[in-house]
């Protein structure tokens, strides 16, 4: 018997406001919370804007010997992770623990506490022979990528498979694609599952610079991130973080709890064509599309709304726009799609899973969130994004996709209430 | 320092920025043959680009990532570096 | 995975980079012999750290296994697995290149440390020159997915891409996670581990693990399951397998080193070393009964090995609460005691030599360690011939992961 998989609580970390009403609030409202960098100064650098989160760990209720021990990113998860743990109403001490499990992403994990301490050992940068005994008391915490998912199986108790995902910016969804698979497969019945990513920090803003793939457009942050706009030039940093709480459909309706959705298909594939190209037929994420939707045995045209990846580079829009009219055919230019990036930027790892939490608010909501800033048409991205107003709309499936330096292509799918099997 | 970025010169950045070898008398002769065939990609041309910059402490049009061949890019940086310093 | 039990998976190709070997042979003689290669960090700008003892990987010349396009745009983490990669596949007999169908092979790696001196190097132009020397290579080689990305790109793999960047433990969960895409339909998954953390901010990063020995006497420094336990040496490398659909490996006549019959993985937190006992225990008896396998049937156990006191009383009591009296007499070996432990590159060369023991019948010795402290029958001095059908393979990562991996050789198809 195959076993279903439910979405039973939600938390997200986002830039413009902590929470899912302020986050549901922002993305309705088609409101943009991109801005000059205030984290550090960003003098030099070619892109100085980014989606920052105003994040008090303290004021969000963690505990002062937390605050001290984790990095920023796994701050936000833990925060995220509190409120789909309280949303979902699971009372975690009455579970198994070994039948919990913890799926979450990160492209850069710990990188910003890594360049702290990197410049105090380093004399800023003037030895390679570092001295080790400048570096901070968690610095090796910073250094495992496993940190993340750790802190937060540990806050919460989780002893099942506990695993973070780090496959560049596919990670938030790929982390929530495990552990769908983690539940479906049998090897637990819930999972805490989600990603998280604070890279505004100098070293991966350079990264970004030294390969042109972020907005120059430093004089007007609000409307920078332009995806699928003809005026688009390149992706606005973010930051945050979402979790979700997955849950096996018979465990959750046993103890009545509210159901958001279901995942339905999630599917990865490699372009193995380059680690930052993208081509123009989109053909590898076609096929993640068609697998995911294959999966639940669901035609094309019953896609209701597609998450874009829509990061606002040039290639990664038409890419994009490409694969999702070579898998919805002609339904494509029916079907809404856009990009909340154009909101709370590009978080890396971290937005695969916000873009997931964003559907399933798109759900509960029966409304497609905006592409804010859209406004001047690109003869080769002629689908219909939801310009600047969010819309109510009839949903029952709808897609999450996105693609990853690495090559990496995913697509999610969600079914609500609307579209729901007993 | 000679502004001028010579068939050598790109051929050694070539090397040294994407691991592309060529050797200089070749690329003079396939000089307008796409760089993508020599094995150049978008991110070793951008890292030309900016070893170039940093050398010559000047910003390059950023159309220079975008040339397609030896002659359209060895044309617009050496217009770009000797046009009034 | 256990709903399926009839879909199995089997190991097809081995590639190892190992500080003991440079080719899989090289690394199972090493690792029969019992030789131990910990040894001096000769690393540029380690030198002066207190960390003066690792496997450290020699005799690497990265540009006699991969292109220098693909070199120049990665770090040493993602030449290991390239070439160990490489390595497997050809031993399984697969090409290199592209095949005809390029979504039935995917690939999925372990990473506990990224491309570190890389990394650096970039950082140092950074704070040092300023944001305009950082090169454009430095966004895809410093994170964790860049050895997954380059072995797709490189060989034109275009299946299901994973990473899972989870602990040491994470390298038996990346072969786990290989096995389920193969059940779920595609034909081959190129999966392993490998890791260079031996540069020198690396290294000052690994200073902050209270597990880590900084003993100076190679001979001295990792000697788990003594009294003289007093941490663990870290190392370079690791193994990248090929794990493939049975039935299809035996229809292309390949030849089946071994099938990947059960795994779980479990937390149990951050350096609770006493409650991994009760973490490895569950994660061996979810194993087992996803094999289909009884306790009795384990002929050796690959311990983990951590070298810290109460982490070595906890494995060597987990083995006892989860396989009963047969606990305290399975032969179990550490091979790791000689090379180190290369974080989720580890557990893949303990898989590696758990495939090879059983082929030759001979359960290889635990280097450097001699008076045992605890009921275990551990190993020691020379290789023990033995009849090996089934292996266990056990992990533990420092963030406070654990996991059980059961092998089997294959019987053939007659014996099914």
């Amino acid at each position: 018997m195959t076993r279903r998989v439910a979405v039973t609580g939600i938390g997200v970390v986002a830039p413009g406001g902590i929470g899912v009403p302020a986050f549901w609030d922002l993305l309705s409202s088609g409101r943009t919370a991109t801005r000059g960098i205030t984290l550090f100064d960003p003098e030099g650098l070619r892109s100085r804007i980014a989606a920052e989160c105003d994040f008090d760990p303290l004021a969000h209720g963690l505990d002062p010997g937390l605050v001290e021990r984790a990095d920023r990113y796994i701050q936000f998860a833990v925060v995220a992770a509190a409120e789909a743990v309280a949303d979902c109403g699971i009372d975690f001490g009455a579970e198994d623990p070994w039948r919990v499990a913890v799926s979450l992403g990160s492209a850069v994990g710990g990188t910003t506490r890594l360049e702290h301490d990197y410049v105090l050992v380093s004399e800023r940068g003037q030895r390679w022979d570092v001295d080790h005994r400048a570096a901070g008391p968690q610095l090796h915490r910073a250094f495992s990528p496993s940190t993340l998912a750790s802190d937060v199986a540990e806050h919460f108790g989780a002893q099942g498979p506990v695993q973070t995902v780090s496959t560049g910016c596919t990670s938030g969804l790929d982390a929530v694609g495990y552990g769908f698979h983690t539940i479906e497969e049998g090897r637990a019945d819930i999972c805490i599952a989600g990603a998280s990513d604070s890279p505004i920090s100098p070293i991966t803003m350079a990264c970004f610079d030294a390969i042109r793939a972020t907005s120059p457009n430093n004089d007007d942050p609000e409307h920078a991130s332009r995806p699928f706009d003809a005026h688009r030039d390149g992706f606005v940093m973010g930051e945050g973080s979402a979790v979700l709480v997955l849950e096996e459909l018979e465990h959750a309706r046993a103890r009545g709890a509210h159901v958001y959705c279901e995942i339905r298909g999630y599917a990865t594939f490699g372009n193995a064509y380059h680690m930052t190209g993208l081509t123009s037929e989109g053909l590898e994420m076609a096929r993640a599309i068609d697998t995911a939707l294959g999966q639940a045995r669901l035609d094309p045209s019953l896609i209701d709304y597609v998450n874009a990846h829509g990061s606002g580079t040039r290639q990664n829009d038409r890419h994009e726009t490409a694969a999702v009219k070579r898998s919805l055919g002609a339904h494509a230019y029916d079907t809404p799609m856009s990009s909340i990036k154009s909101m709370v930027g590009h978080s890396l790892g971290a937005i695969g899973a916000i873009e997931v939490v964003a559907c399933v608010l798109a759900l509960a909501h029966q409304v497609v969130p905006p592409t804010a800033n859209y406004e001047t048409p690109d003869p080769e991205c002629d689908l219909d994004y939801v310009p600047r107003t969010a819309r109510p709309r009839k949903l029952a499936h709808v897609l999450s996709v996105g693609s990853g330096f690495g090559g990496f292509q995913s697509a999610v799918l969600l079914t609500g209430q609307a579209g729901r099997k007993r | 320092m000679s502004s001028e970025v010579t068939l050598p010169e790109l051929a050694a950045l070539m090397k040294k920025a994407a691991g592309v070898t060529v050797d200089p008398h070749d690329l003079e002769a396939r000089i307008d043959t796409p760089f993508a065939e020599f094995g150049l990609d978008s991110l070793g041309l951008l890292g030309i680009v900016g070893e170039l910059e940093n050398r010559h402490a000047r910003a390059l049009p950023t159309d220079a990532e975008k040339c397609k061949t030896p002659r359209d890019f060895l044309d617009l940086v050496n217009s770009t570096l000797t046009a009034g310093a | 995975m256990s709903a399926q039990p009839n879909h199995r998976t089997a190991i097809t190709g081995l590639g190892v980079i190992a500080p003991n070997g440079l080719q899989t042979e090289t690394y199972w003689k090493s690792v029969e012999e019992g030789l131990s290669v910990l040894d001096r960090i000769t690393r540029e700008g380690c030198g002066h750290l207190p960390l003066r003892v690792a496997g450290e990987v020699r005799g690497f010349d990265p540009a006699a296994f991969i292109e220098e396009t693909f070199l120049v745009q990665t770090d040493r983490f993602s030449h290991f697995a390239m070439a160990a990669a490489s390595a497997a596949l050809k031993d399984a007999g697969l090409s290199d290149a592209a095949t005809d169908s390029p979504y039935s092979v995917g690939v999925v790696t372990a990473a506990g440390s990224g491309g570190g001196e890389f990394g650096q190097r970039e950082l140092q132009k950074l704070w040092g020159q300023g944001s305009r020397f950082v090169g454009p290579y430095q966004s895809i080689a410093w994170f964790y997915a860049a050895s997954t990305g380059q072995i797709s790109i490189r060989s034109g793999f275009k299946g299901p891409c994973g990473v899972v960047a989870s602990d040491e433990a994470g390298g038996l969960d990346a072969i786990a996670h290989a096995a389920r895409t193969v059940r779920r339909g595609t034909d081959v998954v190129v999966a392993g581990a490998a890791e260079a953390p031996l540069a020198p901010y690396s290294m000052a990063c690994q200073l902050g693990y209270p597990e880590l020995s900084t003993v100076e006497d190679p001979a001295r420094a990792y000697l788990p399951f003594t009294s003289a336990a007093c941490g663990f040496v870290p190392a370079e490398g690791g193994a990248v397998l090929i794990v493939e659909d049975l039935d299809r490996a035996r229809r292309r006549g390949a030849d089946v080193r071994a099938t990947v019959a059960g795994h779980t993985a479990t937390f149990t937190g951050a350096s609770r070393w006493d409650r991994s006992r009760e973490g490895l225990a569950q994660a061996i008896r979810g194993a087992l009964d996803e094999a289909g396998c009884a306790p009795e049937e384990i002929d050796v156990v690959f311990a983990d090995a951590m070298g810290v006191p109460e982490a070595d009383r906890a494995e060597a009591l987990a083995l006892a609460d989860a396989l009963g009296p047969h606990g305290t007499r399975v032969p179990v070996t550490a091979p790791k005691t000689g090379i180190g432990r290369s974080y989720c590159g580890a557990p893949l060369l303990d898989v590696a030599a758990a495939v090879m023991a059983m082929e030759e019948g001979r359960i290889p010795p635990t280097p450097n360690v001699f008076d045992i402290c605890h009921d275990i029958d551990l190993v020691t001095s020379t290789a023990r011939p033995a009849e090996l059908s089934t292996a266990l393979i056990l992990s533990r990562g420092l963030m406070g992961s654990n996991a059980a991996l059961v092998l089997r050789r294959d019987p053939g198809p007659a014996a099914r």
